[in-house]
């Protein structure tokens, strides 16, 4: 729509142009014939034009400058030379073959103004795109308030003001001065290499070119005598005019002068990215080879090396991992040399020639950095750089290159953490194997028998733990119920656990008396158990014919017992050494025997030093204790077996608090009862 | 937990401050383990401030004591509170180790 809004009026301006210079000829009338017509159509055609070139505003991906630049030139500067050359074609025509035509001067100076308003529409909006890049509020801001502006200033010409007279000129002077501060925004040229900078400055060079022939062009032909318009008269063609050539210009210059110092920004660049790279190798799933890789090579790209190596600590070896225009032979006698002066570490030397022993190897270097690739508890390599030139290593690069080694250390570290953290997760898995494995080697059920009850509880303060109990049915009338507890926590104290029911199992199927079986169970353990390790334990012997039990303790808490004849809640308090303690054969002369005879309604109270060494909620230094524990069975001695276990872990739990353990918990009680089988 | 020790002629004080856990009692390893402490006679054990002893606790004690005891070392263990005295008489560990009620019970008794 646009472009046919453009072609019409461009046409009916041309007509109308003819028109007036047919009149002009004739009649010697300085006015184009209709004045108001032609304003409009000016107008028409220039606003048709940009706001072409404003809505089909060229979107490159970000930072495709050149692209912008090739754009504008090859759709609109590249106008100004097909103008120039019809210029030259009417030009010799008119000289050679002499011909003189009011018509073909009309059409090139017509032809001449349509491509410039496409080259001004085109710059203006090219030029809008580079001018924002990496804008800010107020620029945007300013840019808009520019347009609005620069469109304001068609209204001179639609109204046929003079815009040279006085009440407009500071105004568009006020305008020059707005273009000469948007010139400065040149933000984009930063970002050009090297290479890119060349072609930008051909580029900026053929485009203020094309530039100058419109000038060249229009102000040749300002007071042709014989030419009905003139649109240097247009203001707003004047300002856009200046804004392309003085941006275009500015760019050029910045670019020309900034060419030498690019190849620093893109060294930063660069060094940056490949921070970035570091940073990012644990995302990535990157190696610590390929972190080392990295390293390498963005430091001797930074430093722009020579040459250079880097060693790793493998253990106590020292291992050359990477290597660059070096030797080995050359590698082993610089490091004696370092060694040799003690400069393994953190050293820069930027004039080898003076050091006696440098000079002695010759070498072609002149400069040395040493730099260590640690953190506070780990050294892991040693980065060695070269150059052939003397000072080659000055402070800014050592930063840069002492900024590479930090972020290695941390990537590095970080590396180790993760594979750390995925080895811990294994570990958590098979915790929890055997987790279940313990559990399955407690018993679930006992024997469930008329003459007795027994109700267990047990929990583990971590995944494994080294509490435990058995039983084994010895005879039709005798069961064996062993409790014990192996000191410490966690996976020893599993194994010793297991051990420990292994013992149980194998020397009970002889059926000995608990005496006995804790002295050839201390035997036994004395050869396996670490010396900082024990085991105390209980067993009792119980039948239920003769209706009475025997039991021995090796160091494991007192048995808690209510005598229902008596109505007597007591401790059996006997003595008895843990086991592990004392590894030879006096060990039989600390273990004690009992024998009880119990009533029915009786009850007993097996547990581990978990439970009475519970700590309190409130205070933390308070424990459950032995006391609270004989309380709690004489409130409800009563109760079957099952709740009165139940009334004690409530009572131990609301002692505790929720969450709160720290050492194993284990529990029997067993309720005698009386016989109805006996015949 | 905090262990010093205090040195009279041949003697060897080592005060227990605290809580003998599982972390603490390797440094009072550490402590034991020291070859200088086999060039005393006597070991005293100021149990006045400790409040707590754990199995790993009791362990060093233990695996030490087969030692000192082929070195003709004596241990004895004062000022004990007593229910830290309650966990090494349910161990059985009374009969096995000299525990004294106060200092001068314990210098008395080691100068035999």
């Amino acid at each position: 729509m646009l472009i046919t809004t453009a072609v019409i009026s461009w046409a009916l301006l041309l007509a109308n142009l003819l028109l007036t210079a047919e009149s002009l000829q004739q009649r010697e009338y300085t006015e184009p014939l209709l004045p108001f017509i032609h304003n409009i159509l000016l107008i028409i055609f220039i606003i048709s034009v940009f706001f072409y070139q404003r809505i089909n505003v060229l979107k490159l991906k970000k930072g495709d400058f050149t692209g912008y630049l090739w754009n504008f030139f090859l759709r609109a500067a590249i106008g100004a030379y097909i103008a120039l050359a019809i210029y030259i074609g009417f030009v010799l025509s008119t000289d050679f073959i002499n011909l003189k035509s009011n018509l073909l001067l009309h059409m090139v100076y017509h032809t001449f103004f349509g491509l410039l308003v496409v080259f001004l529409g085109k710059g203006l909006y090219i030029w809008r795109q580079l001018l924002l890049y990496h804008k800010n509020r107020f620029l945007q801001v300013a840019w808009d308030w520019f347009e609005l502006l620069l469109y304001g200033t068609l209204l001179l010409t639609l109204l046929n003001f003079d815009y040279t007279s006085y009440i407009f000129l500071p105004l568009l002077a006020l305008l020059v001065f707005y273009i000469l501060f948007l010139c400065t925004n040149l933000k984009w040229v930063a970002y050009l290499n090297f290479n890119k900078k060349s072609r930008s400055l051909v580029l900026l060079g053929a485009i203020l070119l094309s530039w100058y022939i419109f000038k060249w062009f229009f102000y040749k032909f300002q007071s042709h005598p014989e030419l009905a318009a003139d649109y240097t008269d247009v203001g707003f063609l004047l300002l856009v005019m200046l804004f392309v050539g003085l941006y275009g210009l500015a760019a050029f210059l910045v670019s020309l002068f900034s060419l030498p110092t690019s190849s620093v920004f893109e060294q930063k660049s660069e060094d940056l990215l490949n921070f970035q790279r570091l940073s990012q190798s644990i995302q990535q799933g990157q190696s610590e080879q390929q972190v080392y890789d990295t390293v390498f090579d963005s430091t001797v790209k930074a430093s722009a090396a020579s040459a250079g190596w880097l060693e790793l600590d493998k253990g106590r070896e020292k291992e050359i991992s990477h290597m660059l225009n070096i030797t080995e032979e050359q590698i082993e006698r610089i490091r004696h040399l370092l060694l040799a002066y003690n400069y393994d570490t953190d050293h820069i030397n930027n004039n080898l020639e003076r050091n006696p022993g440098f000079k002695d190897l010759e070498l072609p270097w002149q400069s040395i950095v040493v730099l260590p690739i640690k953190s506070l508890k780990h050294h892991f390599g040693v980065l060695y750089l070269l150059k052939d030139i003397e000072n080659g290593f000055d402070k800014e690069t050592v930063n840069v290159l002492q900024t590479f080694t930090n972020q290695t250390t941390l990537t590095i570290e970080n590396l180790r953490l993760v594979a750390e953290s995925l080895q811990n997760e294994r570990y958590k898995e098979e915790l929890k194997i055997a987790s279940t494995v313990q559990e399955n080697l407690i018993p679930k059920t006992f024997p469930s028998d008329s003459w007795f009850e027994i109700s267990t509880h047990a929990v583990a303060a971590k995944e494994v733990g080294g509490d435990f109990y058995d039983f084994l049915q010895l005879s039709e009338s005798r069961i064996a119920i062993i409790i014990g507890d192996v000191s410490g926590k966690g996976i020893t104290a599993a194994f010793h656990m297991a051990q420990m029911k292994g013992i149980f199992h194998g020397l009970m199927q002889q059926d000995m008396a608990p005496s006995e079986f804790m002295r050839q169970a201390n035997s036994a353990l004395s050869r396996c158990l670490e010396r900082t390790s024990f085991i105390t334990s209980s067993l009792y012997i119980i039948d239920y014919r003769m209706k009475g039990f025997v039991f021995a303790r090796a160091g494991h808490c007192h048995t808690l017992y209510y005598n229902a004849m008596m109505e007597d809640t007591f401790y059996f308090q006997t003595d008895g050494l843990g086991l592990g303690i004392i590894r030879d054969q006096s060990y039989k002369n600390h273990i004690r025997e009992m024998f009880y005879d119990y009533n029915p309604g009786d009850v007993m109270v097996i547990y581990t030093d978990g439970i009475i060494e519970a700590r309190g909620a409130e205070n933390n230094n308070e424990e459950y204790g032995e006391d609270r524990l004989r309380y709690m069975l004489e409130q409800c001695y009563h109760l079957e077996a099952e709740d009165i276990k139940y009334a004690i872990i409530n009572d131990l739990q609301t002692f505790t608090g929720p969450n709160t353990i720290y050492d194993d918990q284990t529990l029997l009680v067993i309720k005698f009862k009386a016989d109805q089988q006996t015949v | 937990m905090k262990i010093t020790n205090e040195i009279k002629d041949a003697t060897i004080i080592i005060t227990l401050d605290g809580e003998l856990d599982a972390s603490s009692s390797v440094i009072l390893d550490e402590e034991l383990s020291n070859p200088e402490v086999m060039k005393f006679s006597k070991i005293l054990v100021n149990c006045e401030n400790l409040h707590y002893i754990s199995s790993a606790g009791l362990g060093v004690f233990i695996s030490h004591l087969q030692r000192f005891e082929d070195a003709q070392i004596k241990l004895i263990f004062f000022n004990m509170q007593d229910k830290v005295r309650n966990v090494f008489e349910i161990l059985g560990l009374d009969l096995l180790m000299t525990i004294v009620s106060n200092y001068e019970e314990a210098m008395t008794i080691a100068d035999e």
